[in-house]
């Protein structure tokens, strides 16, 4: 790992300590797949969440709770089971994967369906790994369920939550939501959310408008306040990458 | 003695202007660290800001130019090859700036050494070699997880700046990055549970 080179650093480490003393709630973790509510908020396939969009890493509350938005009053939208929360689907196993953006001293991770604890990983009262993922037996609890996972830290009194929605035994592993409203009877499922599968992302027509979610390819042609680019670097838009001085790696005036 | 030197100075410049007779090539744009300057003050926590975010995107950089060699699906190497040189513009921009106020470009650390105790976390060598070890489908697992959790730190890092910065064009700076790592997230989230 290249080390950065050192910098005499008496100023810098007063500086760094204020910083760090007014930093915002920091450092968390939360489920990513398959995707607890918030990342559901923040990958925008729910919509109108509020500020767990922004930060879904912070569902933080004291250890013991059994509820999705930790105790947290501003993230209460987690709780909320009228939401439509779309279930994927797995098969018999589900491997959750953490995101993590502090690797906290981890007692351990449990997992539950209702009040029943369905696993605990021990954390040793260790640093993580890196990448934390866990496979979890879930074939004794088929249909629709809500899983809480619970991160439980080793250095403090806190821990945090995530709700994932799943279709267990569901179509085989992968892909695929069912409706939240568990279908009870016979009647043929609804099609699924859209929203959860891979975005329809238009293709760039020739000198069209700059628009977000658009897959550009190198050469395409667009428009943006009155001028003409040309695209150098594929990619997929996204807000602050429309044609500009910042960008000028992924167009080019003409 | 003045007079003949400006003449020759005269005369290379109607050749120099001459040559632009010839059919120019579309000209290249100036680059921002060139016609932006960040005029008009700044504090400490803009040096500091800059400084911690030139080293979060090197490490970023290492990231995802693995993810541009390793993944498997077309659409997660697209996704690193423009985060990649639009990252490298950002510290050309970020250091051309540091420069200018005369500030080091370095930290002496990397920013993850306050993670252990709820500092400004960010990733660090175990992640980094934890993506340099991991292949196939658990590659991009791997990439996914770690760069979504590399971008909430650029989110929260630019938080900071916007709310405490002092300087008109860093926290400009921070308001973009904070936006297009939004978005960044939303994509790789979208991404991992196709």
């Amino acid at each position: 790992m290249r080390r950065l080179i050192a910098y005499p650093l008496v100023a810098l480490g007063a500086l760094g300590s204020t910083l760090v003393g007014a930093a915002p709630a920091l450092a968390h973790g939360y489920v990513s797949a398959p995707p607890s509510r918030q990342a559901l908020c923040a990958s925008g396939a729910v919509a109108d969440c509020g500020q767990i969009q922004f930060e879904p890493q912070s569902v933080e509350g004291p250890k013991g709770l059994k509820s999705c938005n930790g105790g947290v009053a501003g993230f209460s939208v987690l709780s909320d089971e009228s939401r439509d929360w779309p279930a994927k689907a797995v098969g018999a196993t589900a491997t959750f994967t953490w995101v993590m953006t502090a690797r906290h001293r981890t007692s351990n991770w449990e997992y539950f369906i209702g009040a029943k604890k369905i696993a605990t990983v021990d954390g040793g009262n260790a640093q993580p790994d890196a990448v934390v993922t866990h496979t979890i037996d879930l074939s004794a609890f088929p249909g629709r369920q809500k899983v809480l996972a619970v991160w439980n830290i080793g250095d403090t009194a806190n821990a945090f939550y995530s709700c994932i929605d799943l279709n267990v035994g569901g179509s085989g592993g992968s892909g695929g939501t069912v409706p939240s409203t568990a279908p009870t009877t016979t009647k043929p499922a609804p099609a699924p959310a859209p929203t959860t599968k891979a975005p329809a992302v238009p293709i760039a027509e020739g000198g069209a408008g700059w628009a977000p979610g658009v897959a550009y390819r190198t050469g395409d042609k667009v428009t943006f306040e009155g001028k003409t680019y040309k695209c150098r670097q594929s990619h997929s838009s996204i807000r602050s990458w429309e044609p500009s001085i910042y960008t000028l790696a992924l167009w080019l005036p003409l | 003695m003045k007079y003949r030197h400006a003449t020759v100075l005269i005369a290379a410049a109607l050749l120099l202007g001459g040559c632009g007779a010839a059919p120019a090539p579309p000209q290249a744009p100036v680059a921002a660290e060139a016609a932006v300057q960040a005029e008009g003050g700044h504090n400490d926590t803009d040096v500091m800001y800059l400084q911690m975010m030139v080293a979060h995107h090197g490490q970023g950089l290492e990231m995802v130019r693995l993810a541009a060699k390793n993944a498997e699906r077309g659409e997660i190497r697209t996704l690193a090859q423009a985060i990649e040189v639009t990252q490298r513009d950002e510290v050309k921009l970020m250091t051309g700036w540091l420069k200018q106020w005369s500030a080091p470009t370095t930290v002496d650390h990397a920013p993850s050494a306050h993670a252990d105790h709820g500092g400004l976390p960010a990733t660090g060598p175990e992640e980094i070699a934890a993506l340099k070890k991991a292949k196939g489908a658990a590659f991009e697992t791997a990439f996914l997880t770690l760069f979504v959790a590399h971008q909430h730190t650029a989110v929260e890092m630019a938080h900071l700046e916007t709310k405490q910065g002092g300087n008109a064009e860093a926290k400009a700076l921070a308001d973009r990055i904070s936006t297009s790592r939004a978005d960044q997230i939303k994509q790789m989230l979208q991404l991992m549970n196709n």
